[in-house]
């Protein structure tokens, strides 16, 4: 047993606050709350210091395969209310190549990705609560495949190179890295602002070579993509929940009524506590998904908790927060309310907690 | 600094496994059967007395102590599988004796006490109650006024303790009185032996919601000899604190209400409710078992963390007090959720025709609401949290 993160971890850690304080300032951040919000400039500079090859293995560049260092860049950005929307790129898509692909053409995309180039994930489908059975179709014919289908809440779809789909066939589900310029791409407006796309393909017709993975493994690719994306939107969970954390803990112990400041009333402090509580619970379940995951590449069930953990901790330390701010918490001027709207996604995006606690229950009852 | 590990090390998953084994032969239908009878749940029985004089023959008490004191100097990650797998199996392991008293007097206690009463601990012969908490002191415990007053062969004590558990069948109560009353509330307590032989001792039995038996406990005139003295006079405070983190993680062991799940869950799973189905087969059940086990999920990786910190030496006044808080309110949560799925059958009492699981859901529950207030009540836990954890300002 061993809690304790490794010196390079603490560094990462370290290191990405130091730039992210700056960058992530709040005349920084106004730019982005109406407009496209992807911080090129930011990512680029992420690119330069190598923190984009943040789990990935050295042979392609990164810093070693281990979730858990991936994860504290997830969980950096949360806590910064960083312009960038990166688990479709980082996690879902370079993560699942590395592990599964096995052409060069495809590997190469992960240098690419080091290089700061965006190549996404279309996996979402409006109305499909089983991301596992796609119901996007890939038609297969000789060595051509066709595919048609919607997804939806692909991020920064219009600005990637590459989309990596899933969809099913005749020989199961398939994993297929898609040209961008084959898909139809429209913007959506989230809650949070989040450069979200529906994707349409309408009987796109490309290689069967833009299949990622060895025959049959398709299933196996997709359950590992949608568990480490569960896993790294519980990182950027536990951001997100810690700086409004932080800020009710700072702004109470400041804001003074009846003569004392409120934080020294237990109303206020008890119910503080109970978002550090959540946080803790929160911050322990993703670490053990992290490092399941690195060693074990179905751990369906480690990955739930966490996700169902960061829905409720999401849910409940955002109102805690914007209760005990008072109308602070709601005024833009201040800087909760991102993060409020980022909670709400994070909750929602990955299954939502009830949806997750059903999957889970299936899981835990079943094969006995 | 290795890879972050959570898991236990194949050397502890031994120890676990070694130590099931051995609970599955001591525990024999003898014991079992007194352990089904009210007045034995909380050990005291002759089957029980049997059971630990054995336990301490085969070297298992006195784990957690010194090697110099006869204990087995083991780590805390490896005491809290002990705590686990004991309190699996549910035998009433007197954990306060052992655990806590024991090394305490091994290391503070007059020559008296390290031969007589510390020895006896090891070999499974002697227990103790605790007596801290009286009428007016609770949570504010400093402000207790059981009297010991110094005089010429020792020393004179007189007072009344609550919630003196496990009194009627131990042989001395570990006490804490207040031995100098000009001293600022904590500073003027000592700790004592004090036998229940004594003709100065007497008790009445205070029967509890969850038929566990506790006592309230009178000292009338008892005359104790310096040597029945624990530590130094007035500096019982930090007796009374040190291993009460590990005490209070020992409350909140993840073990009990993990064999509980898979008890109940193992249960519904052979529970046909109709020609095609099983209990297990309705979402809302499955969906309780999922709330469950991510629960348990959250609570063995606090304590684990929690055990590690103290295996480094550091102690987190804000972790131990999440522990407390999180695990307690978690049991009684849970309790509800298994409860729901087995419904009304989850009513009967264990002597009840159609009774299930030997009525183990049925009496936890009612035990669940003392670990929010024992121990610590969670209101100062949560105090700790918001000031250890967040750093805001002392609530006044």
């Amino acid at each position: 047993m061993d809690f304790s993160e490794m010196n390079h971890q603490g560094e990462i850690r370290d290191s990405l606050d130091r730039i992210l304080v700056e960058h992530c300032v709040p005349e920084n951040l106004k730019n982005f709350d109406s407009a496209f919000k992807h911080d090129a400039e930011l990512l680029s500079f992420l690119a330069s210091q190598g923190y984009l090859g943040l789990g990935i293995h050295e042979k392609y560049g990164g810093s070693g395969e281990n979730l858990y260092d991936l994860g504290i860049l997830f969980e950096k950005l949360g806590f910064h209310a960083a312009p960038l929307s990166l688990i479709g790129c980082l996690a879902e898509v370079a993560q699942t190549i590395q592990k599964f692909s096995e052409h060069e053409s495809h590997q190469a995309l992960i240098a690419s990705i080091l290089k700061g180039d965006i190549h996404t994930s279309a996996i979402l489908e409006p109305l499909n609560q089983d991301p596992e059975n796609p119901l996007t179709r890939a038609e297969i014919a000789g060595d051509k495949l066709t595919i048609t289908g919607t997804k939806y809440l692909s991020e920064l779809a219009s600005i990637s190179k590459s989309l990596l789909v899933s969809a099913n066939s005749d020989e199961g589900v398939l994993l297929v890295l898609v040209d961008k310029e084959h898909a139809n791409v429209s913007e959506l407006t989230t809650t949070a602002n989040t450069p979200a796309f529906k994707v349409d393909f309408d009987g796109v017709s490309i290689d069967r070579s833009a299949i990622i993975h060895a025959q049959g493994r398709g299933l196996e690719a997709l359950k590992y993509l949608l568990q480490t994306s569960m896993v790294m939107r519980s990182y950027l969970a536990l951001g997100i929940t810690e700086k409004m954390t932080a800020l009710i803990a700072a702004y109470t112990s400041e804001r003074e009524q009846f003569g004392r400041v409120i934080g020294s009333f237990q109303a206020v402090s008890h119910r503080a506590a109970d978002c550090f509580i959540d946080l803790e619970c929160l911050r322990l379940v993703s670490q053990q998904a992290a490092i399941n995951l690195n060693t074990n590449h179905d751990c369906e069930n480690d990955a739930l908790v966490a996700k169902i953990w960061a829905g409720n901790a999401c849910h409940r330390i955002s109102y805690s927060a914007q209760h005990l701010h008072g109308g602070m918490g709601v005024d833009k001027d201040y800087v909760l309310w991102r993060y409020c709207l980022l909670a709400k996604e994070c909750e929602l995006i990955n299954g939502s907690a009830s949806q997750n606690i059903d999957r889970l229950g299936l899981n835990i009852t079943a094969n006995q | 600094m290795g890879e972050m590990l959570i898991q236990l090390s194949p050397k502890q998953a031994k120890l676990k496994e070694e130590l099931q084994e051995y609970f599955e032969g001591l525990i024999t239908p003898d014991l079992q059967a007194e352990l089904k009878d009210p007045e034995h749940f909380e050990g005291g029985g002759p089957e029980f007395k049997k059971a630990m004089r054995t336990m301490g023959a085969d070297g298992w008490i006195g784990l957690s102590w010194k090697k110099e004191l006869g204990g087995k100097n083991l780590s805390p990650m490896e005491q809290y599988i002990f705590v686990e797998t004991v309190m699996r199996t549910g035998f009433p392991f007197p954990f306060l004796t052992t655990e806590s008293v024991g090394p305490m007097i091994a290391e503070h206690g007059s020559d008296w006490a390290k031969e007589e009463v510390a020895t006896k601990i090891l070999k499974g012969e002697l227990f103790f109650g605790i007596g801290y908490s009286e009428p007016n002191s609770g949570t504010d415990l400093a402000s207790l006024q059981t009297k010991a007053i110094r005089n010429r062969e020792g020393y004179l004590i007189n007072g009344q303790k609550m919630w003196t558990s496990l009194a009627n069948f131990s042989d001395y109560i570990w006490l804490a009185a207040r031995t100098d009353f000009e001293a600022k509330n904590h500073k003027g307590i000592s700790m004592f032996i004090v036998p229940t032989n004594d003709p100065g001792f007497s008790m009445t039995a205070i029967n509890t919601l969850g038929d566990v038996r506790t006592n309230a406990t009178f000292y009338d005139n008892i005359h104790v000899p310096e040597s029945h003295l624990v530590g130094q006079p007035n500096e019982g405070w930090s007796l009374i604190t040190s291993q009460l983190n590990l005490e209070r993680l020992a409350l909140v062991n993840h073990g009990p209400v993990e064999e509980l799940y898979k008890n109940v869950l193992s249960l519904a799973q052979s529970t046909k409710i109709n020609d095609n189905q099983y209990l297990i087969d309705l979402t809302w059940v499955q969906h309780n078992f999922a709330q469950v086990y991510s629960g348990i999920e959250a609570l063995k990786l606090i304590c684990w963390k929690q055990t590690w910190i103290m295996e480094s030496g550091r102690l987190n006044m804000a972790e131990a007090s999440v522990a407390k808080v999180y695990g307690s309110e978690f049991f009684i949560e849970a309790y509800r959720l298994l409860m729901e799925i087995m419904g009304e059958l989850s009513l009967l009492k264990n002597d009840s025709e159609l009774s299930i699981l030997n009525a183990k859901l049925e009496r936890m529950y009612r035990t669940a609401s003392i670990l929010t207030f024992g121990g610590g009540t969670n209101e100062v836990q949560r105090d700790i949290i918001a000031m250890a954890g967040l750093l805001m300002p002392r609530t006044r």
